[in-house]
């Protein structure tokens, strides 16, 4: 047997580790560094040339500015909020279920057909949204779901992203463990439910977090007229739209969006650390 | 009489257990497999599929949109709008290969990239999840910044202008060293395209930040278990990194690779794709799917050959 393995990094590996993610993440780290201070930043300091990452005399007036527009507007304010919130949590969490379950049996069951599906689902993903705009309205209107919640949260729920990344992860469960399942009598839901999910918990956490970046930055133009019914990043689209003038209160406003995904990732990504070690993945 | 019901309703439901229960182990799965997928199956036909159908229909057809009926007349024009595509448009070849060219640079880059900030952050250091975090907010950003970059007037376009020109002035970070390498005649394809990358290091670690999640994720999927009997048969970090942790990888490298090229050519400013969009805005729609589907042949034929190679490379652990 070889002797001498080191069983922990030497301090050399320690600071060439920290250097490489020192380095890299202040590459990561500064559009938000830098949108971050340019929504406390006055707006004689905004239109400074060359710019400052950092703000020099931090202000609020940015909020202020946006809070006194928003209060003006005919809608009010927390409508769009709920509008949003209200497509992100449905959107995410049936596109969460039904992705999963199809991903399920696609990877686990093979049954006839679904080989064939699954291929068509990862041709589907190379078709740019603006491709097929056009006909979707027009099923839109056929259903008429035009000016409804329904026509933003029902085509996020056929995303085929999350179920591309969703059926990867699932052929990374082993089969044994939804076989002990089935022979301990467990019903094809409860297996889903108590095995599949909470095993590949890191996966679907995953898909949440890009499910809600996506709904949450929607700003649905194409389906939803109404203005009570418009959606946040629209709104705060409307306010910037004002010109230079509003450059500080732009930058507010893009801070204002971020926030919520970054909340949402944060949350998740410490349960995609802890989970699969003790997933029962083991042989 | 209602006692009479109830049992034809029992017997009915006996028949069907009865039936059920005689399935093969291979149809019962079918049905179940069926019933799960069902959901998904719907959504994804009625607003993925019928919509690229129709924009395949267009393909071959002059559109002309309806605007007062909210519908559009399609007439049969068999190849025309394919053949303006590939001879009569003047940029769609050129930007093509660029953009193909560019793809061939980038993607492998973005693997390598996301691969290696994976295994870093993989690792046990203090300030583990704060890191974790920063690295994906590229991903988390994206959207959101860019809302407010694209709409907070010119100012920004201004400033990245000039920081553009300051940079064709200097020839960017490598251009000192590209000139010494020249004149040793030390520049071959390789080292030029190690420069180009540290060129591009940044807008590669933009873009990278989802597959640096993949790879993350299926890390954490290797049991502890496997590192600790490769050490105790006296296997070093390099070893078990090489037989275990790559193979167990594989799979996702695949992953990422489809993963990339197609969010590659879905991004809004891929040259091709932001032709194919100004083509829609100016109503053209027979013109601009043309143009669309040609594009996704081309992707789609790649994205096979790509996959084709590296899949019979992946190692599946069952």
């Amino acid at each position: 047997m070889k002797t001498g393995i080191r069983q922990t990094r030497s301090i050399g590996g320690n600071i060439v580790v920290y250097l490489v993610l020192i380095l890299f993440g202040a590459f990561f780290a500064f559009p938000l560094v830098f949108a971050i201070n340019n929504a406390f930043k006055p707006l004689n300091e905004i239109f400074l040339f060359p710019p400052r990452l950092f703000v020099q005399q931090p202000t609020m007036d940015n909020f202020y500015d946006l809070f006194t527009i928003m209060s003006r507007s005919r809608i009010t304010f927390s409508r769009y909020i709920f509008n949003t919130v209200f497509i992100t949590a449905a959107g995410t969490f049936a596109h969460i279920i039904v992705a999963s379950m199809g991903a399920y049996v696609v990877s686990k069951y093979k049954f006839p057909g679904s080989r064939l599906f699954f291929k068509v689902v990862i041709i589907t993903l190379l078709f740019s949204p603006h491709v097929t705009a056009i006909p979707n309205f027009l099923i839109m209107n056929r259903l008429t779901w035009v000016d409804t919640y329904l026509a933003v949260i029902v085509p996020a729920i056929a995303m085929p992203i999350g179920f591309f990344l969703l059926k990867q992860f699932m052929d990374t469960v082993p089969m044994t463990l939804i076989e002990a399942a089935k022979i301990d009598g467990a019903k094809e839901l409860s297996i889903f439910w108590r095995i599949v999910m909470p095993t590949i918990k890191p996966a679907w956490l995953t898909v949440m977090v890009f499910s809600v970046q996506n709904l949450w930055n929607a700003r649905a133009t194409n389906f939803i007229f109404s203005e009570e019914l418009k959606t946040l990043p629209y709104a705060l689209g409307q306010i910037i739209g004002g010109g230079v003038q509003r450059a500080g209160v732009g930058a507010a406003v893009t801070m204002f969006i971020m926030i919520v995904p970054l909340v949402v990732f944060i949350s998740a990504q410490s349960n995609i650390i802890e989970t699969m070690a003790n997933s029962g993945i083991k042989e | 009489m209602a006692e009479l019901i109830n049992e034809k309703k029992q017997k009915k439901r006996n028949f069907l257990a009865q039936k059920y229960h005689d399935f093969t182990f291979a149809t019962k799965n079918a049905i179940a497999g069926y019933l799960f997928i069902s959901p998904f199956i719907l959504g994804f036909l009625v607003f993925m599929f019928l919509p690229i159908l129709e924009s395949l229909r267009m393909v071959f057809s002059s559109v002309v949109p309806d605007l007062e009926q909210s519908r559009y007349v399609m007439t049969f024009t068999g190849l025309e709008n394919l053949h303006r595509v590939f001879f009569d448009d003047p940029e769609f070849t050129r930007l093509l290969t660029e953009e193909l060219l560019k793809m061939a640079f980038n993607v492998p880059a973005t693997i390598v990239f996301a691969f290696f900030v994976a295994l870093i952050i993989n690792q046990k250091f203090k300030g583990r999840s704060i890191v974790r975090s920063v690295f994906f907010l590229p991903v988390i950003l994206s959207a959101g910044v860019m809302l407010g970059l694209e709409t907070s007037s010119g100012l920004l376009s201004e400033y990245r202008d000039l920081i553009q020109e300051s940079n064709a002035l200097s020839t960017g970070i490598t251009g000192v060293l590209e000139e010494l390498l020249l004149s040793g005649g030390m520049m071959d394809e390789f080292l030029f395209y190690v420069l180009h990358i540290v060129n591009q290091i940044y807008n590669i670690a933009l873009v990278s930040g989802m597959q640096i999640i993949i790879f993350l994720s299926g890390l954490q999927t290797i049991s502890p278990s496997m590192f600790e009997a490769s050490k105790i048969e006296g296997a070093t970090a390099w070893e078990s990194f090489w037989k275990i942790t790559f193979p167990m990888i594989s799979s996702l490298i695949l992953v990422n690779v489809v993963y990339s090229v197609i969010d590659y050519f879905v991004s809004s400013d891929n040259s091709v794709m932001l032709k194919v969009t100004t083509e829609i805005s100016r109503m053209d729609y027979g013109f601009s799917s043309a143009m669309a589907w040609a594009y996704f042949l081309i992707v789609i034929s790649l994205v096979g050959v790509i996959a084709g190679i590296i899949s019979k490379r992946v190692y599946y652990y069952e």
